[in-house]
């Protein structure tokens, strides 16, 4: 949704317009006239040209005009690639751009397709397809790459007409960063990359439709009467709630939200894609809702009378039973940049489609000027006793080393200014509870598609994106071994990257739920007779500082160590296969259910509350 | 309920399959769809039928309307509407009484007989698609040979019309 760059004026003539180039020539201008200074990605027989292309461009800006190069960053895999774009889009706002060629490298990054569309994030994928004349002959490295992306993406092109080529790039970077952000894919025969033809420097697609919605959309203004209307509901109640999504951050609308929740002190739950929304530090943010939310968070829905969702859509992870979500709320408003969220899950009172940002803005603005008044700060001192009354805890007397521990000592060496990527699971959960995010866009993390992997790569994109950030992949065993070959990467371009590796010898979320609900069956997640030495592995890929962590006496100092050191970073600590996530919501349950474990104190409801044990594993999911 | 959702969509590669895939994705059902050119070369129109309630077709229209390729949706049996569907139906008719039977009931229906040999018709109905399912049903007695049915096309009674 960002703008990348800045858009060459219709009235002025592209330098370049008029000049024969060939297919691949075009994509790499129309990358450059959008701004883009990295491409992640891995080249291979059909995208050939286009690399090429990339080489000679960067030999030209050298050369000639003294202009930036185009950053080509190869991964180890090309998913890596995909979630390296994802990074640098999380971390900035920008589309982030990879290129891969046809067949295997087009489908290994269907996953961050995929992982793209679910977390609403910006990318354009390049991928290479066989010549137009071998396209369905079953040719080598051959892929329907329509087929297959077009079930994942937001939209996939596939370049039929050569003289396509650069109108179909742009509208690809139009396309993702429109209303609701997201991957689109260009699919490029090899011989149209060959082919070669006048540049015109200018010109989209059409897709009347979908340019008409998207039209429709930027124009939406909250009319006064539904200003009106929500701040009779607003007027009405005495313990509002915001209940935040990602929305929010990728519309860049956290200082409008801030704003609004400061203009009437309402309080802010966020769910995992919303952390950073609101700096969560901030008194009126209550950090994470949900199934493993904090217990004032979700205490929080439940004592609540208005439920208003921004950007948010009451998914299963945070409403596994629409109808039990904030049992209290006697209204819900809902703001969403896309119509299909609005009442998909839960029925709402108000809505709006449209840009939160702008949305809040107004609503803002219409209050000021009616005189909107209402003190909730009864409510708000409910919250602030809420927090007080149940904090985040854990087993702080074991000798073993406690996951939460390590990610409390980190944040206190932070300070809640490192941007952070995570793998997916335990690690994650914790990582999301016990970090603190000032800003938006610090927290990268494989929210709705929860792809273990991410991590890494999304760290070594983000770091490319923010050079001199502090970039932490806060990972797991199992997660980490799943793209373990971009730690060469990291060491290979030099990143300052830091890799915090919570090793606790086994898939621990899986285990966790194995535990709950199979007996304690530990069915393919156990890890403890693996024999990677990741602190070897890590020597190997060219880390100088790679420690290993087994002692809860050395672990302020190795974190510290870790931290403060300059260069990429390895550092591994051995933690308590035990500790489990809490609080904790099982699947299908309501708030009411949530089971706080043996270090958060809990609210007695005084009736059956009978854990989570009470679901058949066919139900939990 | 059942729903005739009338969709224009761009003539591009893959248009098809990506409305096809948001249905199968989505645990949609599709009783028929039927798709032609549009007297606009760069348009076609899908005539699409399917069954859910209110909230599982509002769903389905909000997810059609965020496919690219998708010009316009509309549910036309939200108001009066015109719906069509043909059949083509091949019968044993080999006896006079057959011929005759088949003759006659083609007739009621106000369907053609097309295609005659010594021992077939081929008849052709058109109306609303309960129309086609009670021909079926008087002619079940005596199996049909062979069915083909279009699917159903549809359009808003009156002034309303579906513009870009």
């Amino acid at each position: 949704m960002t703008e990348q760059a800045p858009r060459i004026p219709h009235s002025t003539q592209h330098p370049l317009a008029g000049e024969q180039m060939s297919g691949a020539e075009m994509v790499v201008q129309v990358l450059a006239d959008e701004g883009v200074d990295t491409v992640f990605g891995y080249s291979g027989g059909a995208i050939l040209p286009t690399y090429d292309a990339v080489f000679r461009y960067n030999e030209r800006q050298r050369g000639d005009t003294g202009g930036a190069p185009m950053n080509l960053v190869v991964p180890a895999n090309e998913q890596g690639a995909g979630f390296m774009a994802a990074g640098y889009a999380r971390s900035t706002g920008r589309v982030g751009v990879f290129l891969v060629t046809s067949g295997p490298g087009a489908t290994n990054t269907v996953t961050p397709i995929r992982d793209c569309m679910a977390d609403s994030v910006p990318v354009v994928a390049i991928t290479g397809q066989v010549a137009r004349g071998a396209m369905g002959t079953d040719a080598f490295q051959e892929a329907p790459i329509v087929n297959i992306m077009g079930n994942c993406a937001k939209h996939v092109f596939l370049v039929t007409n050569p003289e396509d080529v650069e109108a179909t790039m742009r509208t690809a970077f139009e396309v993702a960063r429109s209303g609701r952000p997201g991957p689109v894919v260009v699919d490029l025969p090899k011989d149209v990359q060959n082919w070669v033809g006048e540049f015109h420097g200018e010109g989209l697609l059409d897709v009347r439709g979908y340019r008409q919605r998207m039209e429709s959309l930027r124009q939406a203004k909250l009319s006064e009467r539904k200003c009106r209307q929500f701040f009779d509901l607003l007027g009405q109640s005495s313990r509002p709630l915001l209940y935040v999504g990602g929305g929010v951050v990728s519309g860049d609308a956290g200082d409008d939200l801030t704003a609004f929740a400061k203009a009437y002190g309402i309080p802010v739950v966020t769910t995992v894609m919303g952390l950073g929304a609101i700096d969560t530090t901030d008194d009126l943010c209550l950090h994470m809702l949900g199934m493993h939310g904090t217990a004032y968070a979700n205490y929080a829905v439940e004592d609540c009378d208005f439920i208003i969702a921004v950007g948010a859509r009451f998914d299963d992870r945070v409403a596994a039973k629409a109808e039990l979500f904030a049992p209290m709320a006697e209204h819900v408003a809902h703001i969403d940049i896309d119509a299909a969220e609005i009442g998909k899950v839960k029925l709402v009172d108000w809505a709006h489609v449209g840009d939160a940002g702008r949305s809040l803005r107004q609503l803002v603005e219409f209050g000021r000027s009616e005189g909107f008044r209402r003190d909730f700060t009864p409510w708000l001192e409910h919250v602030r006793g809420l927090r007080g009354s149940y904090p985040m805890n854990f087993d702080r007397e074991t000798p073993l080393i406690q996951p939460q521990e390590v990610l409390e000592r980190l944040n206190t060496l932070t300070r809640g200014e490192a941007v952070i990527a995570t793998g997916v699971g335990q690690h994650q959960m914790f990582a999301a509870q016990y970090l603190d995010f000032h800003r938006p866009r610090q927290w990268l993390t494989s929210g709705s598609m929860g792809t273990m992997g991410f991590g890494l790569p999304a760290a070594i994109g983000a770091q490319f994106a923010n050079p001199d950030a502090l970039v932490i992949d806060v990972d797991g065993d199992g997660s980490i071994r799943m793209n373990l070959g971009e730690m060469e990467t990291v060491t290979t371009y030099g990143l300052p990257v830091k890799v915090l590796l919570l090793n606790n010898s086994c898939d621990g979320m899986v285990r966790q739920w194995q535990r709950l609900y199979f007996e304690d069956r530990f069915s393919g997640s156990d890890k403890s007779l693996h024999r990677k030495d990741f602190i070897k592995a890590a020597e190997s890929d060219g880390f100088e500082f790679a420690r290993r962590v087994t002692d809860k006496a050395e672990l302020g100092e190795a974190l510290k160590a870790f931290v403060g050191f300059e260069g990429p970073a390895f550092l591994e600590v051995v933690i308590d296969p035990d500790a489990g996530v809490y609080p904790m919501v099982g699947p299908g349950m309501s708030y009411r259910e949530m089971v706080t474990g043996d270090h958060i104190p809990s609210r007695d409801y005084g009736d059956s509350r009978d854990g989570p044990e009470r679901l058949a594993p066919s139900e939990a999911f | 309920m059942r729903h005739i959702i009338s969709i224009l969509v761009v003539n591009e590669f893959g248009a098809l399959g990506r409305i096809a895939g948001l249905f199968t994705a989505r645990g949609y059902n599709i009783e028929s769809l039927t798709v032609a050119p549009t007297d606009d070369a760069t348009l076609s129109r899908m005539t699409l039928v399917t069954i859910g309630d209110d909230q599982i077709i509002e769903q389905i229209i909000k997810q059609l309307n965020k496919l690219l390729d998708v010009v316009k949706v509309l549910d036309i049996t939200e108001a009066e509407h015109i719906e069509r569907e043909m059949m083509l139906v091949k019968v044993q008719a080999a006896t006079n009484d057959a011929r005759e039977e088949f003759k006659r009931l083609t007739d009621i229906f106000r369907g053609r007989v097309l295609d005659v040999t010594e021992k077939t018709y081929t008849i052709e109905l058109t109306g609303t698609s309960s129309k086609l399912d009670a021909f079926l049903e008087v002619i079940g007695r005596k199996t049909p040979v062979e069915v083909v049915r279009s699917g159903v096309i549809g359009i808003a009674r009156g002034d309303r019309q579906m513009r870009i």
